[in-house]
């Protein structure tokens, strides 16, 4: 069993005594399950332990990621580990606790003003809201990416102490937390980043939303084949009809593709390399095989899928919320033809096999 | 995911990188010297003996075989490469493809020592040109209800009778792969009784009539055996494994780029246009379908993995060519959607011209090495629905 199995194993323990529920603006996330996981030190992995991380390579933090995410937990650890903590260190930027839940976003409305109070750099207060912040009122800190001051280049990214911040009720249509944060003059340390640094980070966001939506698409996939094996119509299983067969076999094809996609694009991340151009495309592509794999799982579950007693909705509701998230298909597919003809209308070939 | 769709992500290959340099700057040569124009669709329809040859001698075919019978050794993410830029230019390689990616490799699995050392150096030379026997009038997706039959004479030579159809290029090429029945069909055993062998098409008895696609293009034959008598040590592999044998070949069929890349020259035009215009809704056409293409580049590459591996991906070699011939075929509609273009043949706008290509040649992508609804049949096997 290599280390990667094991972390599966571990979180797959861990899940196991944490069903997924419907999320209500009482019931909002998974505390149990986040206090849990980082009781295991399963939030920290991937950062470096003197950071204050857990340590281990990013193909464990994914992985981490994938089986929450097939298990719908309700906890912010996709956002910690594959974007707040990663662009944190990026920018040298001190890491909370990893036992604190700690998310991410964009936030182009809010404004903010570097502070000098004998410190040096590296002070900022902030102003505005800042809208569609995953896990708003459930995570302790928030993670800002904001556009940088007038007058300077870039963007800023902002380590924000969320716990006394307002956050309104707002949610996706899976019930996770979807929230504005109100910042009246908040002073929070940050860095100043490039367009391409923060670039890499808006793509970082966009390829851990497709990492889970490869995750889900999986199982739902997994869930459909075993439900069509199970399910008795004319007195035979549905899988054994041949129209049934075809939908499955092309929920398979997605699912595949995004997989295929997916798993490039984080070992092109995990190279080092420039993850736009893989994250964008993994992105755009998880979001088109959400609208076939989510159709014909539940074309082919019936009513029974389309109510709230049956599991599928756990996951059915996360694809079609994941996939306009970090920026939709339509953004991503713009910025990956832009980056693929950078070089000149005739370069669109060399692009796209040194893309992923 | 059944672990029968699933395959290990394919490792860098920095050989690949280089051969693929290579070829570019060769193609870019050859472009310039106007030895070819780029087509759509260019592994049917574009025949050019000579380019062929020029290709085996930079060492382009045969990449993957052994030395001893004139391959180079290369492994299959070299030969990946090589043949993804041949097919993103559009370049001419009709006339090798099913030599070099199928007939090959089945004769260095299945053939004699004298069918490898007489046939596979012609092979990587270019000069030697196979086609597909397998379908026939009466048996199309159902491949198991073959009537061609071949019998032993009294020297121990096969007499073969029947006909094979959709055998592109069989008037370009030497040889032919041709299964056909060595036992009567048995209602009990479908998939007993059937042998290939290897027919020299220049056979007496053989003919080879045209059989024109739609837009009136002559890519596919008729070739009838009219009590052919092919040798009896040109039985390729054994008597009666012939559909274990065609069964074995579909990982090298179905997986490889020309299973997504058939329509690549339209998308190049239509990247041109849009670098042109910077339309919005053109833009987001375009990073939609390249976000496809790059998903099936992965696919593709995992199979290439794996035959690295010596593994035989029958079931994601279906899965792929089933998404990525799905994708050749919607690259026209994504295209039109958002250009105004009228698809013509004899434009003087390349964007025309490809599209009309594409758009004709179409129907034959879902259709060719399996239809997609036998290729899904298969993949549902793979989840274990059958």
């Amino acid at each position: 069993m290599s280390d990667q199995d094991l972390v599966v194993e571990t979180v797959k323990d861990i899940l196991s005594g944490f069903e997924p529920f419907v999320l209500t603006a009482e019931r909002r996330w998974d505390a149990g399950l986040w206090s849990a996981l980082a009781d295991a030190g399963l939030t920290g992995v991937g950062l470096p332990e003197e950071a204050g991380g857990s340590g281990g390579e990013l193909a464990d933090a994914v992985a981490i990621v994938r089986t929450l995410a097939a298990g719908a937990g309700a906890v912010p650890v996709a956002e910690q580990l594959l974007v707040a903590g990663p662009a944190l260190l990026a920018a040298d930027l001190d890491l909370p606790s990893p036992e604190e839940p700690t998310t991410f976003a964009v936030a182009d409305g809010v404004t903010v003003h570097p502070v000098d109070n004998g410190d040096g750099p590296g002070r900022f207060t902030l102003s505005g809201t800042a809208a569609d912040v995953a896990w708003a009122g459930a995570a302790r800190h928030v993670v800002l990416l904001v556009p940088a001051p007038a007058g300077m280049e870039g963007a800023v990214l902002a380590l924000v102490d969320a716990s006394s911040l307002p956050a309104d009720d707002a949610a996706n249509l899976a019930g996770e937390p979807r929230g504005s944060l109100v910042l009246d003059q908040v002073a929070a340390a940050g860095a100043l980043l490039t367009d391409a640094q923060a670039g890499e980070v808006r793509a970082r966001f966009a390829l851990a939303r497709s990492v889970q939506l490869a995750a889900a698409l999986e199982q739902v996939l997994a869930w459909t084949v075993q439900y069509a094996g199970e399910r008795h119509q004319f007195g035979r299983p549905l899988g054994k009809f041949q129209a049934i067969q075809m939908e499955l076999a092309e929920m398979a094809g997605e699912v595949t593709a995004v997989t295929a996609l997916t798993d490039a694009a984080v070992q092109s991340l995990d190279r080092g390399e420039n993850v736009v151009p893989a994250a964008a495309a993994a992105k755009v592509r998880a979001g088109a095989a959400v609208e076939v794999v989510a159709r014909l799982a539940h074309q082919v579950h019936g009513a029974i899928g389309f109510t709230q007693e049956h599991k599928l909705h756990h996951l059915t509701r996360r694809l079609w919320s994941w996939r306009d998230e970090a920026g939709s298909e339509l953004l991503w597919s713009k910025v990956l033809a832009a980056g693929l003809l950078a070089g000149g209308p005739d370069q669109l070939w060399p692009a796209l096999t040194r893309a992923v | 995911m059944s672990n029968s769709l699933t395959l290990a992500p394919a490792p860098r290959s920095e050989a690949a990188e280089q051969v693929r340099a290579e070829v570019r700057e060769f193609l870019a040569a050859e472009l310039a010297a106007g030895t070819f124009q780029t087509h759509v669709d260019t592994w049917l329809s574009g025949v050019d003996p000579a380019f062929s040859k020029k290709l085996g001698e930079r060492g382009w075919l045969g990449m993957t075989w052994p030395k001893e019978y004139g391959g180079h050794e290369r492994s299959a993410m070299e030969r990946y490469a090589v043949t993804e830029e041949l097919l993103a230019a559009g370049a001419p390689v009709a006339a090798h493809w099913i030599a070099d990616r199928q007939s090959g490799p089945n004769l260095l699995t299945y053939g004699t020592e004298k069918q490898r050392r007489e046939i596979l150096p012609r092979i990587v030379a270019g000069e030697c040109f196979f086609v597909i026997g397998m379908s026939e009038p009466d048996s199309g997706s159902d491949l198991a209800s073959i009537r061609t039959r071949a019998t032993r004479n009294g020297d121990g030579d096969w007499v073969v009778n029947g006909a094979k159809v959709w055998t592109s290029n069989a008037h370009h090429s030497h040889y032919g792969i041709v299964l056909v029945r060595t036992s009567p069909a048995d209602p009990s055993s479908r998939h007993a009784g059937m042998s290939q062998l290897l027919v020299d098409l220049s056979l007496p008895g053989i003919s080879i009539n045209p059989i024109r696609i739609l837009d009136g293009g002559h890519h596919f034959n008729e070739v009838v055996f009219e009590d052919v008598v092919v040798p009896g040590d040109m039985l390729l592999g054994e008597e009666g494994n012939g559909w274990h044998q065609v069964t074995a070949e579909l990982a090298f069929e179905r997986s490889g780029p020309e299973r997504f890349l058939s329509t690549y020259p339209l998308i190049a035009e239509f990247g041109r246009r849009v670098a042109e215009t910077g339309d919005a809704a053109q833009l987001a056409a375009l990073g939609r379908l390249s976000a496809r293409l790059l998903a099936l580049r992965q696919m593709s590459l995992r199979i290439a993995a794996a035959l690295d591996r010596g593994e035989l991906p029958n079931i994601p070699a279906a899965l792929v060519k089933d998404v990525g011939t799905t994708f050749e075929a919607d690259v026209v509609e994504e295209v039109r959607k958002v250009v105004d273009v009228t698809p013509s043949l004899a434009s003087p706008d390349p964007l025309a011209r490809a599209l009309a290509e594409a758009q004709l040649h179409q129907p034959g992508f879902t259709l060719r090495g399996g239809t997609n609804e036998i290729l899904r049949g298969i993949v549902a096997r793979g989840l274990g629905l059958r």
